[in-house]
């Protein structure tokens, strides 16, 4: 195995943190509103491996937040966004959100944030809302936690997301967000989710690599 | 909508189920299209020596990987200039005859290029479609395969309702997670639970393609369904697979007496927004080729879980209805469908299932809900436990052969209780969490997971991941239910241990009797040639589908 120095010298550097009695990063609960402004995503340049341990890697598809604004139920993307920053941060650990161009498969897209996440914990979220979180070790196509069903997925459950990856990647074992199973969301949102998918792919670019966002909410 | 007074009738129109459906128009360009796109290529080919230098307008240096997979490995050569040379109607009229035999049919169908087969089906009415199938289907007796899952993962459930449905007549059940880490236990449930319901039920668990095998070679599952192909390149890449990865995984299985099927569908390429402008029905059928060339036994289609795609455009089910025809005519198992919601309205949920039903399939649907569907975590079949009575009212009514069959009360509570018990032994020896006396009552009486209280999830998440680690085989399994008396239950899964041995159960359109007896196309081949031959209930068999309990009986009145 490859030691990379910097990581080691992260490592160090949190571990001595928590020594010394406190955690580097908002450790207390976030009371995030409901409902917030919009949001500013401002690409930095090419997203990179992390190292630190303590962040969890979010990838957004291609036109999240950008040419869609809302999920399939019409839930803000900004909120989404808002929700799962404070699932994390109420976990004392923090963001890094990617914006992904080479796919729209949120499988593919989360294991990718996974992979470049310090923590080895990502997730990915679509336009219409369909998230994952993943673990860099697993396989693409499993999951720690699926959530296949875009139109039954709220607020409270974006910030259940955030949490329980938060939990993850702090080597916990939390009992899953509980699923929520509507057996006539396909009937009603099946034919509009491929009409949304085949507008989101419109927007890939399958030569572009991911790229590093900053995130501000208005 | 009218916007001056509205009228009385078209309010109420407005509220009734069907108007909660999503229904789109066709956009072209994209392939939100059925079948027989403006945009599908034109049939052709052309030959040199033995290989297929053009197929459907395209020269062999243009292929996509898809394209020449199947012209290398899923037409026939031979055939193909006699069979190409045909006309389409004529060739549909082959499918519809009775005077032609299957054999023939299947000479003609297998030597066909995409685009031609897609023509061929555009040709055929609804009705059309359904006498073809009576005579194409692989296997004399039609079967039924469902669903075993639930919203909490949670196993005693899980094995009592693996063991009604068993019990209900149900082949083959098939189970998936709601969390990916409880796949080792609902594998163990499903196994025990179906081989206490009846001895022989093939059982499967829908998850990641590696971890599937992995419980199929230890003995926890007896079959495989969820190895999915596509009919576009793309989409193939981003599950980076290629049909050659998927043949390798195929063989991976039968090298080890695996029973095992492909998976597609119309509408998986547009809802992943990658159909390359192709109508559903014409990708679906580059899918049944690829499973045809990587010599897979069966496939599962009838879109399947992208049901709600050919359901919202036009003449979308009878695409859905060509698909299964097609796998047919290429000599293939078919799983066919009706395992998703995609409908409010009752009345469209039965006729979506009638073309599958009526004719027969092989395994009618891919996914009944043995379960309410809100525990299904396929996100619903089109048909759930609540709605078994009026299935079996229809076979009654119909006098049509579904697999199922009316059962008691006191029955299905003393298989689920003895399933329900089994598993408690399993779990006690071999030290997963335990299964409380009353979990056992539970999910026994239980009609859900509404019902039935909640484990302790992330200890059984981390008994699931012992149970890997350690290796724990059916054997395993076996050896404990013996030792705890369920002696019968033990024999059962040895018994399906056995069947990978001896293989007989990896030819086409295998299901395994009671006695251990495994019919297949080989030795229960479709004779169907109209009128008085075929498929015929026996006296036994139709005097069990009468006999549905609720009915009355002249002599007690």
């Amino acid at each position: 195995m490859q030691i990379n120095p910097e990581l080691l010298e992260k490592i160090v550097a949190e571990v001595l943190a928590d020594l010394n009695g406190g955690t580097s990063r908002g450790s207390t609960a976030v009371a995030a509103p409901e409902r917030v402004g919009g949001v500013k995503l401002t690409e930095k340049g090419q997203s990179a491996r992390g190292t630190d341990p303590k962040e969890v890697v979010l990838a957004i598809s291609p036109a999240f937040a950008t040419t869609f604004k809302t999920t399939i139920i019409g839930i803000p993307l900004a909120d989404v966004l808002r929700q799962v920053f404070a699932g994390v941060e109420e976990e004392g650990l923090h963001v890094r959100v990617i914006r992904v161009y080479h796919t729209a498969d949120v499988a593919f897209m989360s294991h990718l944030a996974a992979k470049q996440s310090g923590s080895g914990i990502g997730i990915g979220i679509l336009s219409r809302g369909t998230s994952i979180i993943h673990q860099r070790d697993l396989l693409p196509l499993s999951n720690l936690e699926l959530f296949p069903q875009s139109p039954v997925i709220d607020l409270p459950t974006f910030r259940a997301i955030g949490r329980n990856a938060a939990k993850y990647a702090k080597g916990e074992s939390p009992t899953p967000v509980p699923t929520n199973n509507d057996p006539m969301a396909r009937p009603r949102y099946q034919g509009l989710a491929a009409l949304l998918h085949n507008k989101e792919a419109s927007f890939m670019d399958r030569s572009k690599a991911p790229q590093e966002l900053s995130v501000s909410f208005e | 909508m009218a916007t001056g007074k509205r009228s009385k009738r078209f309010e109420v129109l407005e509220n009734r189920p069907v108007h909660k459906d999503g229904f789109i128009g066709e956009w072209i360009d994209v392939g939100l299209y059925a079948m027989g796109s403006p945009k599908d290529p034109k049939p052709s080919v052309r030959i040199e020596g033995d290989k297929i230098v053009e197929m459907d307008g395209k020269r062999r240096e243009d292929f996509s990987m898809i394209e020449q997979f199947v012209a290398d490995y899923a037409i026939n050569v031979k055939n193909a200039p006699e069979a190409m040379a045909k006309g389409d109607l004529e060739i549909a009229r082959m499918l519809v005859d009775v005077n032609v035999g299957r054999p023939e049919c299947i000479r003609v169908m297998t030597a066909l290029t995409p685009a031609k087969v897609s023509r061929v089906m555009e040709n055929l009415n609804i009705v059309e479609i359904m006498m073809a199938m009576q005579k194409m289907r692989a296997r004399q007796m039609p079967g039924n395969q469902c669903h075993v899952t639930n919203v909490k993962d949670h196993p005693v459930l899980l094995a009592a309702d693996g063991a009604e449905a068993a019990l209900r007549g149900f082949i083959e059940m098939e189970t998936t997670v709601a969390v990916a880490r409880y796949g080792p236990f609902n594998a163990l449930a499903l196994l025990v639970g179906g081989q206490t319901g009846r001895r022989g039920t093939l059982s499967q668990d829908a998850l990641e393609e590696a971890f599937e095998l992995e419980v199929g070679m230890r003995g926890l599952t007896s079959y495989a369904e969820t190895v999915s192909v596509y009919g576009t390149e793309s989409v193939f890449i981003d599950g980076d697979d290629t049909p050659w990865s998927k043949s390798f995984l195929a063989s991976a299985y039968a090298s080890r007496g695996l029973k095992m099927r492909f998976t597609s569908g119309t509408g998986s390429e547009v809802q992943m927004g990658a159909a390359e402008g192709k109508s559903m029905l014409y990708l679906e059928i580059l899918c049944i080729m690829i499973t045809k060339g990587a010599g897979v036994q069966g496939l599962q289609n009838g879109s399947i879980s992208c049901i709600g795609v050919p359901g919202a455009v036009p003449s979308g089910l009878r695409a859905v209805a060509a698909e299964n025809l097609v796998t047919m005519c290429l000599d293939l198992e078919v799983a066919s469908g009706n395992d998703q919601t995609f409908s409010h309205s009752d009345q469209r949920r039965t006729a979506r299932t009638i073309p599958q039903l009526f004719p027969g399939t092989d395994l009618i649907f891919s996914g009944y809900a043995a379960e309410p569907n809100y525990d299904n975590m396929f996100a619903g079949s089109n048909w759930d436990i609540d709605d078994m009575d009026d299935f079996l009212s229809i076979q009654r009514d119909f006098k049509v052969d579904g697999g199922l069959r009316p059962v008691s009360e006191e029955n299905v509570i003393a298989i689920r209780n003895k399933a329900a018990r089994a598993l408690q032994a399993v779990f006690d020896e071999l030290g997963f969490p335990p299964i409380t006396d009353e979990e056992v009552d539970l999910a026994t009486y239980a009609h859900g997971t509404k019902d039935i209280g909640d484990r302790n999830i992330p200890e059984d998440l981390k008994a699931a991941e012992r149970l890997m680690k350690e290796g724990v085989t059916g054997v395993d399994v076996a050896k404990a239910l013996a030792k705890r008396g369920f002696r019968d239950v033990a024999e059962s899964i040895i018994l399906m241990m056995r069947q990978r041995v001896a293989g007989d159960y990896l030819q086409t359109s295998a299901w395994i009797d009671t006695d251990g007896t495994v019919y297949s196309a080989v030795n229960d081949p479709n004779t169907y040639s109209g009128p008085g031959t075929g498929y015929k209930m026996s006296d036994a068999r139709w005097e069990e589908v009468k006999a549905i309990p609720w009915a009355v009986r002249a002599e007690d009145v």
